[in-house]
């Protein structure tokens, strides 16, 4: 009787500890299976990677694509599709080694030939890609062999393999076979076989408007990836139907969050995952520099702009006039960091120059009476935002304000983003906008936004100095004498004001408890493919 | 009546296209075009010139609109410039859920709306009648958007998630894509909160509108000969007075799917609703041209279409009313 209770003993201690096991995690081991359920507050334009515009359209590319190397929040380079890389010691040949076991969704390998495939389409005129210019400094994409891929360069170029990375989507591979088979039509609309990448996650289906929907690709490279079986995309737009969502459990993960509404998420869901870090996007009071002599846009004929052409009413205007801590407390509540730079406090070889630009209404005053201006003649000017982010009308109001208490009058224009756009662009009428533009993981990405060839340097300054720093700092393959020169350059951009600065831009994201493994690296790299959701 | 029938559909047609050429035109005085949007951060003057001429939006308006009629004629409804999504693809998609939401926002409207005016018409003057009036009047000055966060508070963040706060679920065998969830209750609870933000408004004026009615047509004199011949009050009312008092409320009810359709914009917006409302809104702040053409149009259509069975609704409810004579 005896040995009967031991055995039942051991056979129900047993039976308990098989029990036990069953279903129950080692604490922080991945679970496999499940949907991440994600809301996103925007629409995604269309699934053509190469062309399409929105970080929405981004951060799909990124799960269903694959590039050739990845970069982690520390700034360090890990491959995606190769497994290794070296650079030549002239600074102008990349060879890239391929991992051997990378297929694309429709079967057919991923390999040198697809890696030039790619890249040439990126950079052909035809494909209009946004990325273009971004590959300037490349001379040729060359095939050693199926696995080595060979990219020379016309000039030594430092962000090479943060612009592979992280400029935009950064490299999204493309399927030849399938880029030949379907059209440009059927990729923008989302047709299953002509969305075609090598991720973690296959396309399933888009419903523009309602739905987003990418399965786990059970021939992914990395073996045991992805752990989810799907991932949901949903659009809502409101963000207090997302906060609803959110604490009604129906949503996982909220991709980007509206920086005045994260209290309230705190306060409603003490245990959710608040994942932010140091803005990389700047908030700008752009002010136009020169506007076309001849009156057509566009024209290379400039004169100064009647108001901000003039470089101490910038100063007046933009440094001294406007209080950013005030901007910061009222618009982002304290959750934003006032800054003058215009590289934003994340991003690399970023400098803190604010003490350029002390909030002094005093000195405003004086340098605006010795322009001219002052109760006799009064300056006016029309602050232009657009209805893309609430805080930008909120930011234009503060700084209404403050121009009051300077005498000056502004303004306030109110426009959707494409009206905007189509105005900055265009070489329109305007004076002063608030906008946040683009995050920037480095200097040298904010190249093509400031330049004085490009479209997108709306202030249309003529300073030639500020592309030769650019040209320099892209080129100069020393860390230290580059991290000199975007010094240089960002005392040079605040004392001539040709970017005006208020603050960061916050980014927040927003997971449930339950949603672990995410490594938040701000807007560049946005992965699920390590995601787990233990439930 | 066939004769007054036949007119009525004939005239619907330059009445739609009426609607589309305004629309049309409207939408190229706005600035901003599609390449913009299609363009985006890669925007560059040489090659916003390029796409804007192979879209042919470099045209004459009046060609531009030709060319889209002429189309149209051969049912092509066009595809969208920024996605490439054929139009009438993603309307028919869209369609079925703006108006399942719009009936059931009327259904809601009435269902409040008639208990309330008739009991409010047949007790004027009494707490009855105050009330209803004073709920009439919050009803139709509260924003549909408003009484939808209300709603959202309420349902989805208060009563934890008793109702759910955003998307659709299908009817079962009305899937129109590969991935969706059907199912009759998800169904219901999806469309209960966004019905309701549009019907309340509805129903206020409804309320007005039918007690203003029935209290005129029960002082006339075949409802008092009704009562003479000592019919109960609830069947003079109902049965006798009711009918004729429908007249104008069904008038305006037909104009009220104007109003529905404009609601149904920032109601499904608010609740994350992928019907017609999401789809035109979107094409308009994108100048998506061809999309907002097919969201017109098929607005339009709705509208007249609807007006046109309520005006064929008044011969049954009347049988005075004769059509074609």
């Amino acid at each position: 009787m005896y040995c009967r209770r031991f055995f039942f003993g051991i056979a129900a201690l047993v039976g308990l500890i098989v029990l036990l096991s069953d279903g129950v995690a080692v604490a922080g081991e991945p679970r496999r299976g499940g949907t991440l359920r994600v809301a996103y507050g925007n629409e995604i334009a269309h699934l053509d990677f190469h062309t399409a515009p929105g970080y929405e359209m981004m951060w799909v590319a990124m799960n269903v694509g694959c590039g050739l190397v990845n970069i982690t929040p520390d700034g360090k380079f890990v491959g995606d599709a190769a497994e290794s890389w070296q650079l030549s010691p002239d600074n102008l040949t990349y060879t890239f080694k391929l991992r051997k076991n990378v297929l694309f969704h429709d079967g057919t390998k991923v390999d040198a030939a697809a890696v030039k495939f790619s890249i040439d389409h990126l950079m052909d005129p035809a494909t209009k890609s946004g990325m273009r210019s971004f590959y300037d400094p490349v001379h040729s994409v060359e095939v050693l062999d199926p696995h080595t891929v060979q990219i020379r360069l016309k000039q030594p170029y430092a962000f090479m393999l943060h612009m592979l990375a992280a400029y935009r989507t950064g490299l999204i591979l493309y399927s030849p076979t399938a880029t030949q088979k379907y059209s440009l039509e059927d990729r923008k609309q989302g047709k299953p076989g002509a969305v075609v990448g090598c991720g973690p996650f296959r396309l399933v289906e888009w419903v523009k408007g309602s739905h987003l929907v990418m399965d786990r690709f059970g021939k992914y490279f990395q073996p045991g990836l992805p752990y989810l079986d799907r991932v949901v995309i949903r659009v809502i737009k409101d963000p207090v139907t997302q906060m609803a969502a959110f604490k009604a459990g129906e949503i996982d993960f909220i991709a980007s969050f509206s920086p005045e509404h994260v209290d309230t998420v705190k306060a409603q869901n003490p245990n959710a995952q608040i994942l932010t870090g140091k803005e990389t996007t700047p908030m700008l009071a752009a002010m136009k520099v020169t506007v076309p002599r001849d009156s057509k846009p566009m024209s290379k004929d400039r004169a100064p702009h009647p108001i901000f052409g003039d470089l101490r009413v910038r100063k007046a205007v933009g440094c001294y006039g406007i209080d950013r801590q005030e901007v910061v407390k009222i618009a982002f509540k304290g959750q934003a960091t006032p800054w003058v730079g215009m590289n934003p406090p994340g991003t690399l070889d970023t400098v803190d120059v604010n003490h350029m630009c002390p909030y002094d209404p005093v000195r405003a005053k004086a340098m605006l009476a010795e322009v001219g201006y002052g109760p006799q003649k009064p300056l006016t000017f029309e602050l232009m935002t657009n209805t893309e982010k609430s805080v930008f009308n909120v930011i234009a109001t503060v700084i209404k304000e403050q121009m009051a208490r300077i005498g000056v009058t502004a303004n306030i224009r109110l426009v959707d983003k494409v009206s905007w756009m189509n105005t900055t662009l265009q070489d329109g009428p305007w004076d002063m906008y608030v906008e946040d533009l683009l995050s920037l993981i480095t200097l040298d990405s904010n190249g093509y936004l400031s330049n004085t060839t490009s479209t997108w340097s709306h202030p249309r300054h003529a300073d030639t100095k500020v592309d030769d720093y650019y040209a320099r700092y892209a080129r100069e393959m020393d860390p230290g004498k580059r991290r000199a020169l975007a010094k240089e350059l960002q005392e040079y951009m605040a004392d001539k004001l040709y970017w005006n600065n208020i603050s960061g831009s916050p980014f927040f994201m927003i997971a449930q408890p339950r949603m672990k493994g995410y490594v938040y690296n701000a807007e560049f790299e946005v992965h699920y493919h390590k995601v787990w959701l233990d439930k | 009546m066939r004769v007054y029938v036949l007119r009525r559909l004939l005239q619907v047609v330059p009445t739609v296209l009426m609607i589309t050429l305004v629309v049309f035109v409207m939408m190229r005085s706005i600035p901003g075009d599609p390449v913009v949007a299609l363009l985006g951060d890669a925007y560059t003057e040489e090659d916003a010139v390029k796409l804007r001429q192979s879209y042919g939006l470099d045209r004459p308006l009046i060609v531009q609109y030709l060319i889209w009629l002429g189309k149209l004629l051969q049912g092509d409804w066009g595809a969208s410039i920024l996605s490439g999504r054929p139009v009438l693809q993603d309307v028919l998609i869209r369609l079925p859920v703006t108006l399942e939401l719009i009936v059931l926002s009327m259904g809601v409207a009435i269902i409040i709306a008639m208990p309330a005016a008739i009991i409010a018409s047949v007790r004027p003057n009494t707490w009855s009648d105050y009330t209803a009036m004073t709920v009439a009047l919050a009803g139709v000055s509260i924003p549909e958007f408003f009484l939808g966060v209300l709603l959202l508070l309420v349902f989805s963040v208060g009563l934890q998630g008793a109702l759910p706060s955003s998307g659709w679920v299908y009817l079962p065998g009305t899937c129109p894509t590969v991935v969706c969830i059907t199912g009759a209750w998800g169904n219901l609870g999806h469309v209960l909160m966004p019905a309701i933000a549009l019907g309340v408004g509805r129903a206020a004026i409804l309320t007005r509108l039918v007690r203003a009615s029935l209290l005129e047509i029960v002082r006339t004199e075949y409802v008092t000969t009704a009562r003479a011949k000592g019919l109960g009050e609830g069947r003079v009312v109902l049965k006798h007075a009711l009918k004729n008092a429908l007249i104008p409320a069904v008038t305006v009810m037909g104009l009220q799917v104007g109003f529905l359709i404009g609601g149904a914009i920032v109601v499904e917006t608010l609740f994350a609703v992928p019907g017609l409302g999401t789809f035109g809104i979107d094409a308009i702040l994108a100048r998506d041209y061809q999309q907002v053409q097919g969201f017109v149009l098929l607005t339009a259509l709705t509208f007249v279409v609807i007006n046109l069975i309520v005006d064929f609704t008044y011969s049954f409810l009347d049988p005075r009313i004769r059509y074609g004579a």
